[in-house]
């Protein structure tokens, strides 16, 4: 070879092998992982307004609850992350009693999982074979002792267990029914039937079915292809329905008392309602699982707030179902909130898809503002005032 | 020795003759200026005969005809300055005293009364002279005003306060309504004008047409701050009629201070009742009340606690019976939303919605629920049939004696059990009615 290209190889192998790290550096930079953004709180409704509402945060397994195994115990253990994960795959049901958060799994394993979030604690339902178990809970109702209600769509019952987990009985076989939820009250079982679109009622001593309602003369007025039920503490039973896209309210002698909403997308409007829960205060959250929103109303029908309408940094539901309000533990989860945004309220909600599937957020106000109140604004002067039976006086 | 006592004797006359010129030479005999001698309280400089302090000679010659032989020693004002300083600090100047106009209420040399004026105690020709005559003709007049102690009140040359008040207008009034001012003290409840405000926010301190001297008459004065008492004694169908009577707000409520919240004269009972506790009031005459509630085992739960606005509104109502929701006057009024609301704005508003339930009422035959068999529908009775409003010795407020039914008083003969009740009034056969099974008819 001449000197010369020996010089000129030998630059060539230089660049060469320069251009060969560079690429390999820029290839490697794939490995690097993602970027994890600094994020603020969400709030609800955005800034400028008050913030109302958090989003506090979100689970989809157990790896969300419980306390991390160490880097160090998964090398020796011979396990991935993924292996201990208990994943919640496709939820609907959830409730929040006496510190534990059941929800109810249709999929991978079809049971409830009930977690205990400040213990760090996740598990399922008590295995019971045989004529317990359970095929596909959708919706569930929680007793203050522990005693589990569950609504199986496809063994077509109401699946009853104690607070250890022992299934002691189920309703609705001799009804041939569709039960998609279950409610109670101090003497009875609600169990909402979706073959038949009315509610059937069971006495809680003898299991014994008693009567049905929900079907009304006036047809507009009656149950139709209902999903979700709950009731308040005034014994009103607030029932969402898919046909008319509403929310239809009875006493529990089956009286139709009012009805909320209507098919469309105005505010106050439905498309698919589903989960639906009242708080103390009275005020109504309904569930949309096609606006992927949470609507809420006071006790006078008006619409307040709704929250969770993808797309979000972090915070929006996805097809969410189910929704559970509780005012338990606000100690602990005011950890998970803003210092200066104080709670009043948790609400969980269960997102069919997505990654996070119970989606947690806080009812709350800044701190030094006033608490949240359902109060209703004074009518402007001339305006009639509105609600039923025109009441004057007082 | 007598050359001495000649000389000091002349000495003496001369002196004496320049020294007190008065005595000397004075200006007040009987033959010339003798009224001014006669004055009862003469001024003190003519008093010590001392004209020349305000009368300066100007030529020898006295009296000289067509001329005078004196002037003033100072303009107006200014000369009584001399001796009387200490004017014109303040900030507000009886006009008289700004223009040194001191002559058009004092007389330079003296009258018959004190202070130089022409006037007594009773002021009231002096300040007329000047001064708006009508407020002191009135109906009704203030005490002062009326025997014109003017200056019980003002000043009469300056002050630091309006009007020549001699002090702040709550000071001055309370300085004689002392016993008010201790009674207000200790008063549980003050209408705030009267704790806070000058009491000619409502009282006129001269006079007025209006008994205790008001600047209008009630209820027109108080309305002008309880705006909204306004707005609904103008536009309401039934007035009570009390507030638009003689006395007017007052019938009712005390106007200064009292024991009661909202300024009642008594408490909410005793006042109503000293109206409503009779039997001749009105034609044809109200109920008593009083003996309506005497005696009873049950009343009515505001009634209990003595809240009669509770459902009544004291001042006035588009309703029956001054009652704060509607309610029919009629015996049968069958029910429709909004007709009872006098009544269900209390009592459960679903109790005549439903023909059957568990939940609304405990007067049901099983789940028929018997409030809307009776008072819903063609023959629908008010509640009044069966209830007293205000006391009853029966239970559930179900009247013993029976309700008025023309001529007849229709009884009722309610008797109630553990799980429901019966039944035998004037106008069926006896039913009994029970909760838990149901009974036939």
């Amino acid at each position: 070879m001449h000197k010369a290209s020996k010089d000129l190889s030998r630059t060539r192998y230089f660049s060469r092998s320069l251009l060969i790290i560079l690429s390999g550096a820029l290839l490697m930079a794939g490995c690097a992982g993602p970027q994890v953004a600094k994020k603020g709180p969400v709030f609800f409704p955005g800034p400028p307004n008050e913030p109302k509402v958090q989003f506090l945060k979100s689970i989809s397994g157990s790896a969300d609850v419980e306390d991390q195994r160490s880097k160090l115990q998964l090398l020796v253990s011979g396990a991935t992350e993924k292996d201990t994960n208990r994943p919640i795959v496709r939820p609907y049901g959830v409730r929040y009693v006496k510190g534990k958060l059941y929800v109810s799994d249709t999929q991978g394993p079809s049971t409830v999982d009930i977690m205990d979030l400040r213990n760090k604690s996740f598990n399922y339902l008590k295995e019971n074979p045989g004529r317990g178990q359970l095929k596909k809970p959708i919706n569930l109702e929680v007793d203050v002792d522990g005693s589990v209600y569950v609504a199986d769509t496809l063994k077509k019952e109401v699946m009853i267990y104690d607070p250890t987990g022992t299934f002691v009985g189920s309703l609705g076989r001799e009804q041939n029914m569709k039960p998609v939820d279950v409610a109670l009250d101090k003497d009875f079982i609600y169990a909402l039937d979706l073959n038949d679109s009315d509610i059937k009622i069971y006495d809680r001593k003898t299991l014994q079915y008693v009567r049905s309602i929900g079907k009304t003369e006036d047809k507009s007025q009656g149950l139709a292809l209902p999903t979700n039920l709950t009731i308040d503490d005034k014994g009103l039973i607030y029932v969402t329905n898919i046909t008319d896209a509403t929310v239809k309210i009875y006493d529990k002698d089956g009286h139709f008392i009012n009805k909320i909403g209507q098919l469309g997308d105005a505010l106050g409007e439905f498309t698919r309602p589903k989960g639906i829960a009242v708080d103390p205060q009275h005020r109504i959250w309904v569930v949309d699982g096609a606006f992927q929103n949470v609507q809420v109303f006071n006790e006078n029908r008006r619409m307040l707030m709704f929250f969770g309408d993808p797309p979000l940094v972090a915070g929006a539901l996805n097809l969410p179902a189910g929704i559970a309000l509780t005012t338990e533990d606000l100690d602990y989860f005011q950890t998970l909130a803003d210092p200066d945004f104080i709670l009043e309220q948790v609400i969980f909600v269960t997102n069919q898809m997505g990654d996070a599937k119970v989606s947690i957020y806080g009812l709350g106000h800044k701190k030094g503002s006033a608490p949240t109140s359902t109060a209703v604004p004074a009518p402007l002067p001339g305006a009639k005032p509105e609600g039923s039976a025109g009441q004057t006086g007082k | 020795m007598k050359t001495p006592i000649l000389a000091l004797a002349a000495l003496a006359w001369f002196s004496l003759s320049y020294a007190t010129p008065a005595l000397a030479a004075s200006c007040v005999t009987t033959a010339c200026h003798s009224a001014i001698g006669a004055i009862k309280q003469p001024h003190a400089p003519v008093k010590e005969g001392d004209c020349a302090a305000c009368h300066t000679q100007k030529v020898k010659e006295h009296p000289v005809k067509g001329a005078k032989s004196f002037e003033l020693a100072g303009k107006a004002g200014a000369l009584c300055a001399n001796c009387h300083d200490g004017m014109g600090k303040k900030k507000y100047q009886h006009a008289p005293v700004q223009e040194g106009a001191c002559i058009s209420c004092h007389k330079p040399h003296g009258t018959g009364e004190r202070f130089l004026l022409e006037v007594g105690e009773d002021r009231t020709a002096l300040c007329i002279g000047c001064h708006d005559p009508a407020p002191f003709k009135q109906n009704f007049m203030h005490g002062p005003a009326a025997v014109g102690s003017c200056n019980a009140c003002h000043e009469p040359h300056e002050s630091s306060e309006k009007d020549l008040l001699k002090g702040p207008v709550r000071d001055v009034c309370l300085k004689c309504h002392a016993d008010f001012a201790a009674t207000m003290a200790a008063a549980a409840v003050v209408h705030p004008p009267v704790r806070d405000d000058a009491c000619t926010a409502c009282h006129n301190p001269h006079g007025s047409s209006v008994s205790m001297f008001l600047n209008k008459k009630m209820p027109d004065l108080c309305v002008g701050c309880h705006k909204n008492i306004g707005k609904k004694l103008a536009g309401v169908k039934f007035p009570h009629k009390p507030v638009m009577a003689q006395g007017g707000c007052a019938n009712c409520h005390s106007a200064h201070f009292g024991k009661s919240k909202g300024l009642l004269a008594a408490d909410q009972m005793t006042v109503c009742l000293s109206c409503h506790g009779k039997d001749d009031l009105g034609t044809p005459p109200l109920k008593n009340i009083k003996t309506q509630l005497a005696g009873k085992k049950f009343l009515h739960g505001p009634v209990r606690t003595g809240d009669c606005k509770a459902c009544h509104d004291p001042h006035g109502s588009d309703n029956f019976r001054l009652l704060r929701g509607s309610y029919p006057a009629a015996l049968y009024m069958p029910y429709k939303d909004g007709l009872y609301d006098a009544c269900l704005g209390c009592h459960e508003k679903n109790l005549l919605r439903f023909a059957d339930t568990t939940i609304y009422t405990g007067f049901r035959n099983g789940n028929r629920n018997l409030h809307y068999v009776h008072v819903v529908g063609r023959k629908g009775r008010t509640c009044r049939i069966c209830h007293e409003p205000h006391a009853s010795n029966g239970e559930k407020l179900i009247s013993k004696e029976g309700t008025q039914f023309g001529a007849w008083k229709i009884p009722i003969n309610f008797v109630i059990t553990s799980t429901g009740g019966s039944c035998a009034p004037g106008c069926h056969r006896k039913f009994k009615y029970d909760r838990v099974k149901a009974e036939a008819l």
